[in-house]
């Protein structure tokens, strides 16, 4: 009995040990990063000797934030997906309020459509969508037939468009209103609710929380976008802090403290919601896989 | 005031299109017109300013002699396999040991989890610093060990390995919260009943955790697969294909031709090339899933 007592706080100690190697095995590449951020070049050539920077230049930060226009780069990024995430709200709950509580003629093939277009990824498309932001009719200087001008090319827009309709979004609000009572409609349409109105003042406040869910996802999709924003803009001052990531290093090959400096910087809003929204970005990706 | 139509006779709610109007105005115009374009493209010789011709079947010809494209759809499959099935199993691994109840370090799952929600070209950041040929910490520690070192990324046998073993570590976590809410949805009783069978845990593992699991590894299997197979932004950010072309992809030769070489005709035809092997394993997934019998 004893021995088998021990066995278990034996195993039990080893299972502890695994799991938190792993954990500590997949930390390992940021740890670095954020002490090669801290650290002087002198430092980083020294390798393993200088593993802990002497002392924490915090002023590397500003210095790699001086390299470029990044509060510009910030705010591209901001507008474009704080932008992104509302219309994508508003457009993909109105739809799944739709499919969930009203009937009309070719729901089931309309909703089938929008489902086949969730197994079909952007970069198989991704040279038509650039064609079709690039000849969108009458923006840009475009002619009714779409030539003429550049159309939503170096446009927050071109970015914006094809990230808010989001087949899964649709999927995921029908689902959350279908398990609302039916009873509450009816008793809103008695009271003379037009359907917009019962979906601006039953469905809208209830769905918060997977408004919630579907916002943070399609936050971080969004912050961390690199091929549209990639394709659509080619002027650097319509840069997102990824493209201008990635010019960084091309400019600053040996400056490494700076620019895992500026990596943090721009993963730090993520990693901020993420410790502070956890309970919703596990839901969210949880019920991701639930989706069958 | 509101303007009541007396659709209830018919059943039918004509408002319902315009709550669906928003969304289908723009999937139809990014989604569908674009997936019919990409087909018709593909028989053009279009080059985005002066002609767009129509030229048959010539670039999908001439695709099949593109040695680079050939190429290309080699290193995708390369590694789609060698980063799906590894995240996969490593995933599933991790989420047995967290699922066991005598663990309970949720801090260290956040740890696990935190590289799926950095973007890409961040990850890339770092582990090209990884991988730095002088400055980089694995290249330190075989020094340190007095092994030779290596400038991973430039080296043609070591760099799409070196983008594979990234691919895993920022897929694990992801993998392993999926498999960790399909294992909590599988009945407590199962498992007494097992144990009071007898079952030895492996057996049990076996016999009833991974057929129960099954729905959430063919959704982790699938979504993996067409991920895998359009992978990118780690390509062009940390390689851009090289060196001798053995990190290129299918998307960063359809990225490639379309993009800087403005061969926009060929460079649908490798589109449609990537959209029929999506539909393929779309297609066999849907008909695994399917369910038996009847």
């Amino acid at each position: 009995m004893k021995s088998y007592h021990l066995q278990k706080t034996c195993n039990k100690i080893c299972m502890k040990t695994i799991f938190i190697l792993i954990a500590l095995i997949v930390v390992f590449p940021f740890v670095i990063m954020v002490l090669t951020a801290l650290k002087s070049n002198q430092e980083i050539t020294q390798g393993l000797s200088a593993f802990f920077p002497k002392k924490l230049l915090f002023s590397n930060f500003i210095e790699a934030m001086k390299k470029g226009d990044w509060v510009r780069y910030f705010i591209n990024t901001a507008i474009i997906t704080v932008v992104t995430v509302s219309l994508s709200l508003v457009i993909n709950s109105l739809a799944g309020y739709a499919f969930a509580r009203m009937r009309f003629r070719g729901k089931n093939t309309l909703f089938y459509c929008a489902m086949v277009g969730m197994m079909l990824p952007m970069q198989v498309i991704m040279i038509p969508v650039f064609l079709q932001i690039k000849e969108i009719p009458l923006l840009g200087g475009n002619d009714i037939w779409g030539n003429g001008g550049i159309g939503l090319v170096n446009n927050y827009a071109g970015v914006i468009l094809p990230l808010i309709a989001h087949p899964f979004g649709v999927f995921l609000c029908r689902q959350f209103f279908m398990g609302f009572p039916k009873e509450l409609d009816e008793a809103a349409k008695i009271d003379g609710c037009s359907p917009l109105q019962i979906y601006l003042r039953l469905y809208l406040p209830m769905g918060v929380p997977i408004f919630a869910t579907l916002g943070l996802l399609k936050f971080v999709d969004t912050w961390n976008q690199y091929t549209w924003p990639l394709l659509v803009f080619n002027d650097p001052k319509m840069n997102t802090v990824q493209l201008a990531l990635n010019a960084f290093k091309g400019e600053t090959t040996t400056e490494w403290n700076y620019l895992m400096a500026a990596t943090i910087l721009i993963i730090l809003p993520i990693l901020i919601l993420f410790i502070f929204l956890q309970k919703y970005f596990v839901q969210g990706i949880a019920t991701t896989g639930m989706k069958d | 005031m509101t303007h009541k139509h007396k659709t209830k006779s018919i059943g039918y709610d004509k408002v319902a299109y315009f709550f669906i109007l928003p969304f289908f105005l723009i999937f139809t115009y990014f989604y569908f017109i674009p997936t019919f374009k990409v087909i018709m493209d593909s028989f053009t010789n279009y080059d985005m300013f002066t002609t767009r011709d129509f030229i048959g079947l010539k670039n999908y010809i001439e695709l099949f002699k593109d040695d680079i494209f050939i190429k290309s759809m080699g290193n995708t499959f390369i590694y789609t396999i060698f980063t799906l099935f590894p995240t996969l199993i490593i995933g599933l691994l991790i989420a047995l040991l967290a699922n066991s109840t005598i663990i309970k370090t949720k801090i260290c799952r956040t740890l696990i989890f935190m590289p799926h929600v950095v973007s890409m070209v961040a990850v890339s950041m770092i582990w090209i610093f990884l991988y730095d040929p002088t400055n980089g910490v694995f290249n330190q520690i075989l020094k340190a060990l007095g092994l030779p070192t290596f400038d991973f990324l430039m080296d043609p046998n070591m760099a799409l390995p070196c983008l594979i073993v990234m691919g895993i570590w920022k897929g694990v976590g992801y993998n392993m919260i999926i498999f960790l809410s399909g294992l909590k949805s599988i009945p407590e009783h199962y498992y007494e009943a097992a144990k009071l069978d007898g079952s030895s845990s492996i057996n049990t593992f076996f016999k009833i955790t991974l057929p129960l699991l099954s729905p959430t590894t063919s959704f982790l299997l699938i979504t993996g697969l067409i991920g895998s197979f359009n992978v990118f932004d780690q390509v062009n950010v940390m390689t851009n294909g090289g060196p001798l072309y053995r990190t290129t992809t299918i998307v960063h030769q359809i990225y490639t031709a379309g993009f800087s070489e403005y061969k926009l005709g060929y460079a649908s035809a490798m589109s449609v090339i990537l959209l029929i092997i999506i539909v393929i394993i779309t297609v066999i997934n849907f008909k695994l899933t399917q369910p038996k019998g009847e």
